[in-house]
């Protein structure tokens, strides 16, 4: 019954996101063609680099293409589905949110899913079919593993926008929060394994980049353990965990100053 | 002139106010630096000569790219578009100020900022880092790196503007899908992720020409000494010629907008 109601509400939101994006179509081609831009910009210079370089951090090129495509898999599932978490601030400064909270729905559903990001579809489709052309050649294993740590890569990448909502509660700063984490993401474009061991450290323990990024490609390529994969599960359960904790506790801060 | 150091001085005060955003902005000029810096430290591991380029040199390179973004890229004139769609431009024009010269204030002071947080920085990651820093080629070459350090922040300036500007006839979402296409493909064209000429010679001898080539990439060429004097001067030149096209291009486009001015949203 709830699950219903909010496909309906879900499908009802983007439908509106839908049509405003079409009202306004040149804008919409320009931030399209940007995206595009951007992705091709970076494979072509992997591209360069594989004509030079045998490997990076003891991958092949043809590894490091799959990271990167990985990445761009789950940055651009986040930006698709959690793009509402841009316009947040709005809702805290204005006080809008008390709205938010007063309608019988998750206001963390409503947050997160307000703006469904068309703009982004085209490219998740591109990235998905050059994943899907490369997984003709995976074994049936690392497939298994690869759907188990997609679903931790989701968990996370949801818990992550969660804090960043909490953050926004509690300080009413959200855009330069979901850019750092934007930025620290990009250093997930390839293996955190060429990162120092600090950076490195960081990335898997302290901002999951390498949980969300890196393990998933790496299943895909074969070069996990089944105990690391059950490792990731749990840490993702637990990041999830944590980020509902911090998200109750933002709302006891939430002071509706501006309503 | 008093006046627009005047907006300068209100304007550096304006960025201290504004303490943790402008904080936040230099941490993420910090980690998208480290994921540059560490993917080219990574290509050069078992390699010390590639592209043309010592690790030392792109090392380099690619913390010099690093520096100039922070006072080159930086810039508040975004928000021209933002005034012109929202109408708040009338404010400026009925008071005796030249609206171009008013930003370039506000964008200088802007940039000192960035240098002060920028030389802050830059000491850490040489600290911590202990990165193998070339000096510039020479003292001329350092001379015409200084110079072309000076055009590129103008440039940068008139052709920010300029796309600002389209905001009279595109004043959609304050022009800002124009401006994040065009700054796409800047990123790269700009030279800030790699330098141009590891492109195939066709690409590179088109892209170094552009104007974005003129931000970073050139002036590091210089720096490094990967052009002779004669060459850094024909540089410079050619940085000029940019320069005084896109003045005229931006006044031009800035008059005709002027004409159908609307001033929506007043």
């Amino acid at each position: 019954m709830r699950f219903k109601t909010y496909s309906k509400y879900w499908l009802k939101t983007s439908a509106l996101t839908l049509q405003s994006l079409l009202a306004t179509r040149l804008s919409s081609f320009l931030f399209l063609a940007g995206k595009f831009v951007r992705f091709f910009f970076f494979l072509a210079f992997l591209f360069v680099l594989k004509d030079r370089l045998g490997t990076i951090a003891g991958y092949s090129l043809d590894q490091v293409i799959i990271f990167f495509l990985v990445y761009n898999l789950f940055d651009l599932f986040g930006q698709f589905f959690y793009r509402g978490i841009y316009w947040f601030r709005e809702e805290i400064v204005s006080g809008s949110f008390d709205f938010t909270l007063a309608k019988p729905l998750n206001p963390l559903f409503q947050i997160l899913t307000a703006h469904t990001d068309f703009l982004d579809l085209p490219l998740l489709l591109v990235v998905i079919v050059a994943l899907g052309w490369r997984l003709n050649s995976v074994s049936a294993p690392d497939l298994v593993s690869f759907a188990f740590l997609s679903l931790a890569a989701v968990i996370i990448v949801t818990a992550i926008h969660i804090a960043v909502a909490a953050v926004g509660v509690i300080t009413t700063e959200v855009d330069h929060t979901i850019w750092i984490f934007r930025d620290l993401a990009s250093m997930g474009r390839v293996p955190i394994d060429i990162y120092v061991e600090s950076v490195r450290a960081f990335l898997t323990f302290v901002v999951p980049i390498a949980l969300v990024f890196t393990f998933p490609a790496k299943a895909l390529l074969g070069f996990l353990t089944p105990v690391t994969i059950a490792g990731v599960l749990a840490a993702s359960v637990f990041i999830w965990w944590l980020s509902l904790k911090f998200w109750h506790y933002a709302l006891t801060q939430y002071s509706s100053a501006s309503s | 002139m008093g006046k627009y150091l005047k907006i300068f001085q209100t304007s550096l005060i304006n960025g201290f106010v504004y303490r943790l955003n402008f904080i936040m902005w230099r941490v993420r000029h910090v980690i998208q630096f480290l994921a540059v810096y560490f993917l080219w430290l990574a290509i050069y591991a078992d390699n010390n000569q590639l592209f043309g380029y010592s690790r030392a040199a792109m090392l380099t390179y690619v913390i010099g790219t690093s520096v100039l973004r922070s006072f080159v890229l930086s810039s508040r004139s975004q928000t021209v578009g933002v005034e012109i769609a929202s109408g708040d431009l009338n404010n400026y024009l009925v008071k005796p100020v030249s609206y171009l010269k008013n930003w370039l204030a506000r964008d200088l002071s802007d940039k000192l900022l960035n240098l002060l947080f920028m030389t802050f920085e830059l000491t850490l990651v040489i600290l911590l880092l202990r990165p193998p820093l070339l000096p510039p080629a020479s003292s001329p070459a350092a001379a015409i790196f200084i110079v072309a350090v000076i055009l590129a922040m103008l440039l940068y300036f008139l052709f920010s503007f300029l796309v600002s500007s389209f905001a009279f006839w595109y004043p959609e979402h304050n022009s800002w899908p124009l401006r994040f296409f065009i700054f796409m493909i800047l990123e790269f064209l700009a030279g800030g992720l790699f330098p141009l000429d590891i492109f195939p010679p066709v690409v590179y001898n088109f892209f170094r020409l552009l104007p974005p080539a003129f931000f970073l990439f050139q002036p590091m060429q210089i720096y490094l000494g990967r052009v002779d004097l004669a060459g850094a001067v024909g540089l410079v030149a050619a940085n000029l010629v940019w320069l005084v096209l896109l003045y005229r291009v931006s006044r031009a486009v800035w008059r005709k907008g002027l004409k159908i001015y609307g001033a929506y949203g007043r």
